[in-house]
């Protein structure tokens, strides 16, 4: 059974490292300023989920069923605390995923304006024709 | 021209099989998934809310606001920095452009019930907006207890709007006062106070005289000031209830800010764009 989870595991990790290079391949080669930018949410996603796979972890004990990792005493005790890191996963791959949510959110925000207003200024996306452009 | 074709393939080819290379030679761990957490992460779960270590610990509820709020505070500071930053750059990419003067010219005025899609719709999502906004609300107030947060429970209401935009029209917003302007208001509310709050027990501490940290959330043991982690029976867990409420105000505004503007008609902004030139 570990076996099979670990070939599933390793096929979810290949499938995001195929993500990035598509996506990559997107941001570079499109010629579509909308398409860059849908490449460009796409590569942070995978990075995203990328972070997330390295904080989990697998459940200690698979015969029994899992329980919430959640501390429910406003005072534990060390061994109430130590149960707890048995079973917890990493907080900071999530923490880091939060942020880098906010700020690709907040740039994807900025670029699609910007292509907008290119899109007003020139009458088109395709970068070929707006570098050919002047003024 | 065709090496200009082949490189970015070759590239992104040499990419891919560097990174398969990589995860199965083992730099995520040989195991996977890995049977237990980093030392780093135990260690954080250990001292993230521990009364025998109170020099250590962080006293937060919450493992991961802890280290959003406590341990990587300028890292949330700085990302806020850049959602402000964005938004200000998209603001100033859209000076001018104003939905004020259509709906003062009362040219909108007729078309607002007719707009938008069927009264199917417009019905349905009638109860379901404040649904959103409740949800959202529970999302962001909860955040220092259970996954979710400030940031998660503005996305969330913004999506009120959003579906309001879609459904009614951009003039049924803006009639009924969500416009550009309290939204900028809104949004730079909620920035101030994330900034207000991540000084807070600093003011505090140089009132009291006593000592007190930057983005301090509980009282620790050097550091005696805070806000209390229970209010009312209701635990608060701190600084970081504030920081979840403006967060939620400043992203909803920022959102429904920027969703405001991307729905301006076409005709509207490139009158102002474009001048004499596309009249």
């Amino acid at each position: 059974m570990s076996d099979l989870n670990t070939f599933l595991f390793n096929v979810f990790l290949f499938s995001i490292i195929i993500n990035t290079g598509l996506s990559l391949y997107g941001v570079f080669v499109r010629p579509s300023l909308i398409k860059k930018v849908i490449a460009l949410t796409i590569f942070s996603d995978s990075a995203n989920v990328l972070a997330i796979a390295v904080g989990y972890r697998g459940w200690p004990s698979p015969d029994k069923p899992p329980v919430p990792p959640v501390v429910t005493v406003s005072e534990p005790t060390p061994s109430e605390l130590l149960r707890f890191l048995d079973v917890a996963v990493d907080p900071l791959p999530q923490a880091l995923v939060l942020t880098a949510i906010v700020i690709g959110l907040a740039v994807t925000l900025f670029l699609v304006f910007l292509t907008l207003q290119i899109y007003r200024l020139y009458g088109t996306t395709d970068m070929r024709k707006v570098a050919r452009l002047k003024g | 021209m065709r090496i200009r074709k082949i490189l970015p393939l070759l590239s992104l080819s040499i990419l891919i099989l560097t990174l398969s290379l990589a995860f199965t030679s083992g730099a995520l761990g040989y195991y996977f998934p890995l049977p237990g957490v980093r030392m780093l992460a135990s260690w954080y779960l250990y001292t993230t809310l521990n009364p025998q270590f109170p020099e250590f610990s962080a006293m937060s509820p919450e493992a991961v606001t802890a280290i959003v709020w406590d341990y990587r505070g300028l890292d949330t500071l700085f990302e806020t920095a850049v959602f402000f930053l964005a938004i200000v750059g998209a603001l100033a990419l859209m000076r001018g452009i104003s939905l004020k003067s259509v709906v003062e010219n009362n040219t909108a005025t007729v078309e607002v019930e007719g707009n938008g899609l069927s009264p199917i719709v417009k019905t349905a999502s009638r109860p379901l907006t404040p649904l959103i906004i409740a949800v959202s609300a529970s999302i962001a107030l909860h955040g220092h207890l259970t996954p979710g947060g400030g940031f998660q429970g503005g996305s969330a209401a913004a999506v009120a709007p959003l579906l309001l935009l879609v459904i009614f029209s951009v003039y049924f917003l803006v009639k009924r006062g969500i416009s550009e302007k309290p939204m900028l208001v809104l949004r730079t509310v909620g920035l101030l106070g994330i900034y207000v709050t991540a000084f807070l027990a600093v003011i505090a501490g140089l009132v009291l005289g006593v000592n007190a940290y930057v983005f301090q959330n509980q009282p620790k043991f050097d550091a005696p000031v805070g806000v209390p982690a229970y209010v009312f029976n209701t635990l608060l867990s701190g600084t970081l209830f504030l920081f979840n409420l403006f967060e939620y105000l400043a992203v909803a505004g920022g959102f429904t800010l920027v969703f405001i503007l991307l729905s301006i008609p076409e005709e509207i902004a490139r009158s102002v764009l474009g001048g004499e030139e596309y009249e």
